[in-house]
């Protein structure tokens, strides 16, 4: 029993981080019917934001607990958001935008370029910044005091620190999420674009702003995420946000793309059966190694019995 | 392009701009007599006085182009009769300006880059790029000149099929040279000059009626294509090295056009297109009776190549079944797990993860050579005096596979099928109503795709001698995309050359290997911006891809013409 629960919890923390990326996705495919391809290496350059920032404070690593839990890490993770949002409305602008009106096919492939874009952007040039690591190889990331390493011994079972950063880094952009969403205006603005963009734009709605607002919001929790990451598995690289995006796609998927408490759901969900497959289907096939294989085989079986997914938002059929 | 210059401007200065451009494109002339660098060793060498190299000559040529296109209208507008408008004078003579200027740029720059620094250019090198600027300035105070519709001026078969077969052979002359160059300066001026000839007789008008020619007579255009592309190994003397990149190029060319079916004919975006391959490959390894196959039968290879489409294609039907009924975007992204399933699967079936049966990370070795009726593959024969080695046979296989690819692309295309195709792709819904099956057509296309790369990738299994899970990886399934999008979706000839251009490139051009990537992924966003459609491109696609109406005009006017043999002069025009 306590062996399940450990996985449970486990698979939590792993899909809370899947979930914040994913709402990302939800976001913008809700407003612009757009699957941001490039947002996985959104979260890729929020890692290496907070990591920038933590250079720039003079790589601190001997701060106690308390200053690095409550400086530090607010400090990174405010560098991540920033870098994360920048880069986002970047590509929102210049490459996503002109396309608004095209054929489908044409932003995914642009979306397409921009992540590998992205990628080889970060691996060529992070390590030219001075004093910076090389990006070529995966560059370890800073341990903060009081999370890094820390176990909580909870009963029968363990959990991190870094989880319960995860965790709770979820539930606070949860709450702050959906107050934005449901009491600001720019979130109702948010809303009505994404149920009727034409209808909105008549009633005075600057959709230009919301479909940034969106990518900016979407691109802020990835960067959280990409903090989550850095503390959770102790390195970033210039690859991590292929495979994490591709995940919190399929959470995305899973709770129904376009509904945000679905992203969450979603996340939560794909991350425990994970946990769970790698734990308790007997044999070989229920080694780690085939664990990504099980999250996608998981994708097509919604595809099948459930397209709109758990949450069910609108059905989506677009060509 | 709009011009900066009033129009009123321009017809008045219109004649010493013709002479200074002259002068310009003379200057350049005569630069090809003088050394152009200091030392020897960039550019086969282009250091001596009163002895072009060949690279000076091709420059020189296209100076001499230029020249041309500025003086033969000085004997005016009567004289020249219909041809005074029937092609565009005075805009190519711009267009050979910029391209002149920007081979001698680039043979400059390889010079200074070569020997470090400009101080290595010699005088020929400085006039060159002179009279480059000086013919440019000047060709922008010529007035525009009306479309060129040389494709409306009739012109006996004789000369048509004429033209064709001289194109071929220019093409396939022009391949082995630029395979022959083993520095970047070279490759990347030679490629300038191509580049540059293509825009003249592009905006002269030539490749206009060149495309009515080979509409006419598209028989010999297939079967002069292909003739060419049989000929090549013979113009390579037995290197193996080119013919090692020309079979890679093609087995690209071959997967790129499957990919084309899917993507280019019916609008679904496959992102896991190489594993595929990747299964076509696998299956063909695995009963190729290599020391490390996993199954210990080996049927005979056109056995092999039937079982590795139709595991590729039943692999196809697995993944497309469900996801092709909630259609759109969920495909691509289900064709991308789908991509990394295939990967991680191949690697953890080692008998440590999973049942052994592709050695998980090592893959399948030593895959022996194929022998087909007791040819064999791997031995270099002699033919008309050539080495043709183990590269070529490969080629020539590949070859075959590829005519076969492209005779089912083209048939299906004309065909009640490939209608449908394309009815799906430009509406679904309204290809519904109109009584298609869409989901059905959508699956055979996906599982015809998927056969057709099963097939490729039994050939390519052979050709590379060992199969391991990392070959097939997302970028690679990325760069079969780019291939298509970048020559043009839904075309032949668009894909065949973007798979060349993408694959050859990266091989002539080591230096920017490191920023290899980096480049594509800019391509694809500026493709997309600039010109969806490709470099060759389908009427129908830019149809879709721009949405105005002034073109839809023109594309409408363009059908019509197809069938009208008037040519009338323009009105208001200066020569």
């Amino acid at each position: 029993m306590d062996y399940f629960l450990q996985q449970v919890i486990n698979g939590l923390s792993l899909g809370s981080l899947y979930a914040l990326i994913a709402v990302g996705y939800t976001v913008v495919y809700g407003i612009v019917q757009l699957i941001n391809f490039a947002h996985g290496e959104i979260f890729m350059i929020g890692a290496f934001g907070s990591y920038a920032t933590w250079m720039i404070m003079g790589q601190p690593t001997d701060w106690s607990p308390a200053m690095s839990v409550l400086v530090m890490l607010p400090a990174m993770l405010i560098g991540g958001i920033v870098a994360s949002v920048t880069v986002a409305l970047l590509t929102e602008r210049f490459a996503y935008r002109p396309l608004r009106n095209a054929p489908r096919l044409a932003p995914l492939i642009t979306a397409i370029g921009v992540s590998v874009f992205l990628q080889e952007f970060v691996r060529l040039f992070y390590g030219a910044i001075p004093g910076f690591p090389d990006a070529k190889r995966a560059i370890p990331y800073p341990a903060v005091q009081g999370i890094s390493g820390v176990n909580v011994p909870l009963g029968g079972v363990t959990i991190q620190m870094s989880s319960v950063f995860t965790l709770a880094a979820l539930g606070v952009c949860t709450v702050l999420l959906w107050y934005f969403v449901n009491r600001s205006k720019t979130g109702r603005a948010m809303v009505a674009t994404s149920q009727d963009p034409d209808t909105a734009r008549l009633m005075g709605i600057n959709v230009d702003k919301v479909i940034m607002v969106a990518f900016a919001v979407g691109a802020a929790l990835a960067a959280v995420a990409g903090v989550a990451h850095g503390l959770r598995y102790g390195n970033i690289d210039f690859r991590m946000g292929f495979l994490a995006g591709l995940k919190a796609f399929t959470a995305a998927v899973l709770g129904g793309i376009g509904n945000i408490s679905g992203a969450v759901v979603g996340g939560l969900v794909l991350g425990v059966t994970e946990a769970l497959a790698t734990s308790f289907i007997p044999g070989q096939f229920g080694s780690s190694a085939w664990k990504d294989v099980w999250a996608f085989v998981l994708l097509i079986l919604v595809l099948v019995f459930r397209p709109q997914g758990l949450l069910g938002a609108k059905v989506v059929d677009r060509a | 392009m709009r011009s900066v210059i009033p129009a009123g401007v321009k017809a008045r200065f219109r004649l010493p701009a013709r002479l200074v451009g002259m002068f310009g494109a003379a200057l350049m002339i005569a630069s090809i007599f003088l050394s152009w660098s200091y030392g020897h060793d960039v550019l086969d060498d282009v250091g001596y006085y009163g002895a072009p190299s060949p690279l000076q000559l091709f420059f020189g040529l296209l100076a001499l182009i230029t020249l041309g296109l500025l003086a033969i209208p000085l004997v005016g507008k009567e004289r020249l009769g219909q041809w005074a408008h029937v092609l565009a004078w005075n805009t190519t003579a711009k267009t050979a300006a910029i391209w002149s200027l920007a081979m001698a740029a680039v043979m400059v720059a390889a010079i200074a880059i070569g020997l470090g620094g400009l101080v290595n250019v010699d005088p020929g090198g400085w006039l060159a790029m002179i009279g480059g600027v000086i013919t440019l300035v000047a060709t922008l105070f010529l007035p525009d000149s009306p479309e060129p519709t040389l494709y409306l001026v009739k012109s006996p078969q004789w000369l048509q099929i004429l033209a064709i077969v001289a194109l071929m052979a220019v093409v396939l002359f022009g391949a082995a040279y630029v395979l022959g160059f083993d520095d970047a300066g070279g490759f990347l001026t030679f490629i300038t000059f191509i580049v540059g000839v293509a825009m003249i007789l592009q905006k002269f008008g030539v490749f206009g009626w060149v495309g009515i020619a080979a509409a006419n007579n598209n028989r010999v255009l297939v079967l002069s294509a292909f003739a060419v592309a049989f000929a090549f190994p013979f113009t390579q003397d037995g290197s193996d090295a080119n013919m090692s990149i020309a079979s890679q190029v093609l087995i690209f060319a071959g997967t790129a056009l499957g990919l084309n079916i899917v993507v280019g004919l019916v609008g679904l975006l496959d992102l896991g297109y190489i594993a595929f391959l990747g299964a076509g490959a696998f299956t063909a390894a695995i009963l190729s009776g290599s020391a490390f196959s996993t199954v210990d039968w080996t049927p005979p290879f056109w056995l092999t190549v039937l079982i590795s489409g139709t595991v590729a294609s039943v692999l196809g039907l697995v993944i497309g079944a469900p996801t092709l009924r909630v259609s759109g975007d969920y495909l691509a992204i289900v064709t991308l797990a789908f991509g990394e399933i295939f990967r991680i699967t191949m690697n953890n079936l080692d008998g440590n993860d999973g049942p052994n049966l592709t050695n998980g990370s090592n893959g399948i070795p030593g895959i022996p050579d194929l022998v087909i009726g007791g040819f064999d593959f791997g031995e270099a024969h002699v033919i008309l005096g050539v080495d043709i080695g183990r590269f070529a046979n490969y080629y020539w296989l590949m070859l075959v596979v590829v005519a076969i690819i492209i005779a089912v692309f083209m048939n299906l295309n004309y065909s009640r099928i490939g209608r449908g195709w394309v009815a799906i792709r430009e509406d679904e819904l309204a290809a519904e109503a109109m009584g298609v099956n869409t989901f059905a057509l959508k699956l055979l296309a996906f599982a015809g795709g998927a056969f057709l790369a099963g097939i490729v990738g039994s050939v390519k299994a052979h050709y590379d001698v060992s199969v391991t899970p990392d070959q097939y990886v997302f970028l690679e399934s990325a760069f079969l995309l780019a291939a298509v999008v970048l020559g043009g979706m839904g075309t032949v000839t668009g894909v065949l050359i973007g798979a060349t251009i993408l694959k050859l490139l990266p091989e002539k051009l080591r230096f920017f290997s490191e920023y290899r990537l980096l480049l594509f992924g800019l391509l694809m966003v500026i493709m997309m911006r600039f010109r969806p459609e490709g470099i060759i491109a389908d009427k129908r696609r830019k149809l879709e891809f721009h949405d105005d109406d002034e073109l839809a005009e023109e594309v409408e006017q363009d059908l019509k013409t197809h069938h009208r043999h008037l040519n009338p002069e323009p009105k208001g025009w200066d020569l």
